[in-house]
């Protein structure tokens, strides 16, 4: 049977071909990132980049995060009242609505914009950067690329994804509470008052964790893409479509593995 | 056509170090994964030589260039860089050694988001060494080198493609370098504009004795810069030894051809013949 030979020789070659890449992938992103983690404490150090990407990543995404986070809260305040009014416990809409937000949905879908915003800019700017050779050319000037470009964005990326997430939270609670006290007709004190006091220490640190791991992928996928870009604009494009792409899985993946581990260590 | 202030390059070597080669490729090859990019290649270049890279597209010249900075490491041999071997370097010498070499880029390569000033200033302003007044001078005196003071305020978009290549040239001017490297600088650029540059390089080469290595795809910049001296603000015709300038081929990887523009012009072989004509 020398073809089914031939078809189990191509499906073997085209797997390890498969697996090198994989692995080349994560070894070249290992070293990247590595190499971005100890710029933060070589000299020089880049504040004002850094600074300039916290206003371009923190405010620039203000808006999109403010709209998801508000109506992500009002959307689960009418799921939510609809179910919990069956059993005579619309009280605790206000409970579920901050619960859901801060343990989940606000770390998850705001890093998610940040990264549909974000991870496909840095990508973009840092690819268009390599194809027209101007990182070669800071190269050959004598300035790190990855000091310069990786590490600000970096900093900037996990430093403004946490306040991000904690506006992103308070808005999606605003949101609940508008719907809840003008749709339902709620109590606005009972809605803040149960909002406030089912969350626990825990919830708070898994909320605040999260986003700083979503930070550190969403700017090292980005970059990593960016940095690696290959063949013109097209390689640009394909670069920016896999970023977002690699950032959302990972943050999802990353979302499971994080909640498992700190819910291990809160017993 | 160039101004009269020419920018100072790094002081002039004792004669026994003129003896010494600035350049060296001793048997280097490069290889991309299994596609093998150069091979075998060696020559060498003494300080205040010039020598002019042609071949096909593909030919592995623009890697070439980038072999010379460091950019890349070659698979195989070695790369001597004023007596430096570019392959041991780590990451940080290389850019301590690329301060001593200036490169402009094939399609200029300008930093699209910083003005003109800033990018003929960059590597001080990232150093952090010189006052901004000393950087503004600097910066001021290598734009007036390539005739571009003008533009100083201006955005890279704002700029013709000529310009652009003389701001490039200009920003790796402005650290005095001892050699420079230039990636078809004349490519897509009208003759008038295409001959202001060569006048530029042959300017560096004969003012400041900048031992320069040059890829370009127009053989007429070649012979020109092969021909002639910048004489008293003029070209000037001049024999081949004034002129510190030879060829190499390249072909199918390996170096094809390697001496004078008079070898090359009366070669027999039917290759350079083809390319010549």
């Amino acid at each position: 049977m020398p073809e089914v030979d031939a078809a189990t020789t191509g499906v073997g070659d085209a797997m390890s071909g498969w697996l090198k890449g994989l692995l080349q992938t994560l070894q070249e992103f290992t070293e990247q990132s590595a190499r971005a983690f100890r710029n933060i404490v070589a000299r020089p150090f880049y504040w004002g980049d850094t600074f300039l990407q916290m206003n371009l990543i923190g405010v620039g995404s203000l808006p999109i995060v403010v709209l998801t986070g508000f109506f992500t809260g009002a959307v689960m305040a009418l799921q939510l009242s609809a179910t919990l009014s069956t059993y005579g416990q619309i009280g605790r809409t206000g409970q579920l609505v901050s619960l859901s937000l801060v343990r989940e949905l606000g770390p998850v879908l705001t890093s998610l914009m940040v990264a549909g915003r974000n991870a496909a800019g840095m990508a973009s700017e840092l690819g268009s950067m390599v194809v027209t050779e101007q990182i070669d050319a800071m190269r050959a000037l004598g300035t790190d690329p990855s000091k310069k470009l990786v590490t600000p964005r970096l900093l900037a990326t996990v430093s403004m994804m946490f306040f991000l997430t904690v506006i992103s939270d308070f808005c999606g609670m605003l949101g609940g509470f508008v719907y809840s006290t003008v749709v339902i007709g709620l109590d606005p004190t009972q809605y803040w008052y149960s909002a406030i006091q089912i969350l626990g220490m825990d919830d708070v640190v898994q909320g605040l964790i999260k986003p700083l791991v979503f930070g550190l992928i969403v700017a090292l996928v980005g970059c990593y893409y960016g940095m690696n870009a290959r063949g013109g604009t097209q390689g640009v494009g394909r670069a920016t479509t896999q970023s977002v792409v690699a950032a959302s899985v990972l943050i999802i993946v990353s979302d499971f593995v994080v909640s498992r581990l700190l819910m291990g260590f809160g017993g | 056509m160039a101004g009269d202030m020419a920018p100072q390059t790094q002081a002039a070597p004792a004669a026994t170090a003129a003896e010494e080669p600035v350049l060296v490729f001793d048997r280097v090859s490069l290889s991309f994964g299994p596609q093998r990019v150069l091979d075998e290649i060696s020559f060498q270049l003494r300080r205040g030589d010039t020598k002019i890279l042609l071949g096909e597209a593909g030919a592995g010249k623009s890697v070439l260039l980038k072999l010379a900075l460091g950019l890349l490491r070659p698979s195989s041999g070695r790369v001597l860089v004023l007596g430096q071997e570019v392959g041991t370097l780590s990451e940080d010498a290389l850019f301590e050694m690329r301060r001593k070499i200036g490169i402009a880029f094939q399609e200029s390569a300008l930093f699209d988001s910083l003005s003109v000033r800033d990018n003929v200033g960059f590597r001080m302003l990232e150093e952090g060494s010189e006052s901004d007044d000393a950087i503004e001078a600097t910066v001021r005196k290598v734009l007036s080198f390539v005739e571009l003071e003008a533009a100083i305020e201006k955005m890279p978009v704002e700029l013709s493609g000529g310009m652009q290549h003389r701001v490039s040239i200009a920003r790796a001017l402005a650290t005095q370098p001892e050699i420079m490297l230039y990636d078809s600088p004349t490519g897509g650029l009208d003759p008038v504009t295409a001959t202001t540059i060569v006048e530029l390089i042959m300017k560096l080469r004969d003012q400041n004795k900048v031992t320069s290595l040059l890829v370009t795809h127009r053989l007429q910049d070649g012979f020109l810069l092969a021909t002639h001296v910048w004489e008293d603000g003029h070209l000037a015709p001049a024999p081949p030894e004034a002129t510190h300038t030879s060829f190499l081929l390249l072909r199918d990887r390996k170096i094809f051809f390697d001496g004078s523009a008079h070898d090359l012009q009366h070669h027999p072989d039917p290759y350079v013949r083809s390319f010549l004509d």
